[in-house]
């Protein structure tokens, strides 16, 4: 039985906006007033027009807090679902906009660089008004959900308490997985609640010179493999994605020693899965992570269109590096639910030896312990 | 700084070629050192602007990846073989951007050779193609048959059965699909 008490890692810094912009008429509303109480200090502007809420650069956007309300569908498909690949079958649901992280590959850069600020949306009620909706309506199908795919689900936990609402909610359905994706140690409010098995926490973990020259603003590794040893001890199952997978020197080298880390201090019987997914890019991506002010290393790999529009690293590289860390998963447990994101079937025939359709993989990866 | 003449023969060559102010405004963002070489290389091919582009995409990737400037990538041996080349000027930027495409994809460039080995290992007539995936995104093969008779089809398709049972054939689809 591996530890489950390792000596955590010093906290991450929680991220503090320089200026919040409250959308007019939701000044009053709980997540406005909790936010307030809690940075006081904190200049405060409340706008009818929230286009003027909306920095003028991605870099600023990191430093604005928006509170206002959604007014889109808030369960849709995850965008990583494209024709021809092998797909999850994941949905996502958007309960804040953009995260405060900035990461070099992030492909928030081209996504939201029209409407970069980060925000949080006072109607979370109404997205879950919205899931209670579909999970009636299909009772004998178990929907995988996320609210990692826009923003980090955990890095504005302490300002918003977001998840002491979410992991009461879907601890008490039984045909639905809440995934929460994070870069953060934000942890604290999770430790209090009890998921009843409802509830998968995650990490994007990668290789140590990756996280550290290309994560700026995010936990250590330490800290969120510390944040995953809790969490699972506090009776969650975890995740892990090694997403996106980096060619680079050493890169054997990094992802075995991180593999090594994450699982120490693990139950393996209670991960829930892992992914694999290897840096991909759209032209609008590409020109904005060329834009940045220091050169990105990721870059420097053999990046070539594929049949989806994306620039990946070519297949003979992925393929090797998606076999290597098969075998080193394999190693730590051969039982862990696997899966590749967004590579098409003849990739998942070269790694696994089968390419399952999209929805045996789903089933599988809410099958359980 | 820039070279102002440099600055306004290359504005005036962008006018002749009709580039985009796109273009020039990447242009004038170069030093004076690359914007001397970049000079020089369209002086000396003539290149369109989207064939420039994509040649600069290049150099700048390599660039940036080895540490080097533009012009130290474009005065590098193998590209300078592909300028000189005792060719007409569409052969010269041909080999140019196949020079510059095994400098950005060395390890896909090596592969592409192992597989342009094995397929003339197969000793096929010179009416059958097989052709890669582009970028080897991808593990199929396609084949090409050129055919102006029932006999030449006849002669391509033995053809095709002798090569799929030989040990390159075999070696070839291994390759394709990333074996070790």
């Amino acid at each position: 039985m591996p530890e489950t008490n390792a000596a955590p890692s010093a906290v991450h810094t929680r991220w503090r906006p320089e200026s919040i912009w409250i959308e007019h008429g939701e000044e009053e509303s709980d997540l406005a007033r909790r936010v307030r109480t809690r940075l006081p200090e904190v200049a405060v502007e409340i706008t009818g027009d929230l286009r003027a809420a909306e920095p003028s650069s991605f870099a600023g956007g990191k430093r604005r807090l928006v509170i206002q309300r959604y007014r889109g569908a808030f369960v849709q498909h995850c965008p990583a679902g494209t024709t021809g690949m092998v797909c999850c079958n994941y949905l996502v649901t958007n309960f804040a906009s953009n995260c405060p992280f900035d990461c070099s590959y992030c492909f928030l850069q081209d996504y939201l660089k029209n409407n970069p600020a980060v925000k949080a949306f006072t109607n979370a009620s109404d997205g879950l008004a919205e899931i209670d909706a579909l999970l009636r309506a299909h009772p004998q199908r178990t929907f995988r959900i996320g609210t990692g795919e826009l923003a980090d689900s955990l890095a504005l936990d302490h300002l918003t308490d977001l998840s002491s609402e979410l992991v009461p909610f879907f601890a008490q359905r039984t045909n639905v997985l809440l995934e929460l994706k994070t870069k953060s140690d934000c942890i604290d409010n999770l430790l209090r609640l009890d998921p009843r098995d409802r509830v998968v926490v995650s990490w994007s973990l990668n290789a140590a010179v990756i996280a550290t020259h290309d994560e700026p603003g995010t936990a250590t590794l330490e800290q969120r493999i510390a944040a995953a040893a809790r969490v699972q001890a506090a009776g969650y199952r975890v995740a892990f994605h090694f997403d996106p997978l980096i060619a680079h020197d050493g890169w054997e080298d990094g992802y075995r020693d991180i593999i090594e880390q994450a699982f120490r201090h693990l139950d393996t019987r209670r991960v829930a899965w892992v992914s694999l997914g290897s840096l991909r890019m759209t032209a609008g991506l590409k020109a904005a992570i060329k834009a940045r002010p220091q050169h990105a290393a990721i870059l420097d790999s053999e990046l070539v269109p594929g049949p989806d529009g994306k620039e990946r690293v070519w297949r003979g590289v992925r393929v090797k590096m998606y076999r290597q860390m098969l075998r080193w998963l394999r190693d730590v447990d051969a039982e862990m639910p696997l899966y590749i994101c967004m590579e098409p079937a003849g990739v998942w025939e070269k790694v696994f030896g089968e390419a399952p359709p999209d929805r045996v993989v789903a089933q599988r990866l809410v099958a359980g312990p | 700084m820039m070279d102002s003449t440099i600055d306004a023969t290359f504005r005036t060559f962008a006018a002749e070629r009709r580039y985009s102010p796109a273009t020039i405004e990447r242009w004038a963002r170069l030093a004076a050192t690359d914007a001397s070489a970049l000079l020089g290389l369209v002086e000396e091919l003539r290149p369109s602007e989207n064939q420039l582009r994509d040649l600069w995409t290049w150099m700048e990737e390599i660039a940036a990846r080895d540490r080097r400037t533009l012009a130290d990538v474009l005065a590098a041996a193998p590209i300078m073989a592909a300028r000189r080349a005792a060719s007409g000027r569409n052969d010269r930027l041909r080999l140019l951007k196949g020079a510059l495409r095994r400098e950005r994809f060395p390890q896909l460039s090596a592969a592409e050779d192992q597989l342009a080995t094995l397929i003339r290992a197969l000793e096929l007539p010179r009416h059958v193609r097989l052709i890669t995936p582009e970028y080897l995104e991808g593990d199929t093969l396609r084949i090409e048959i050129t055919a102006n008779s029932a006999a030449t089809l006849r002669a391509a398709a033995a053809a095709l059965l002798a090569a799929a049972a030989t040990p390159a054939c075999a070696q070839l689809f291994a390759v394709l699909a990333g074996a070790e």
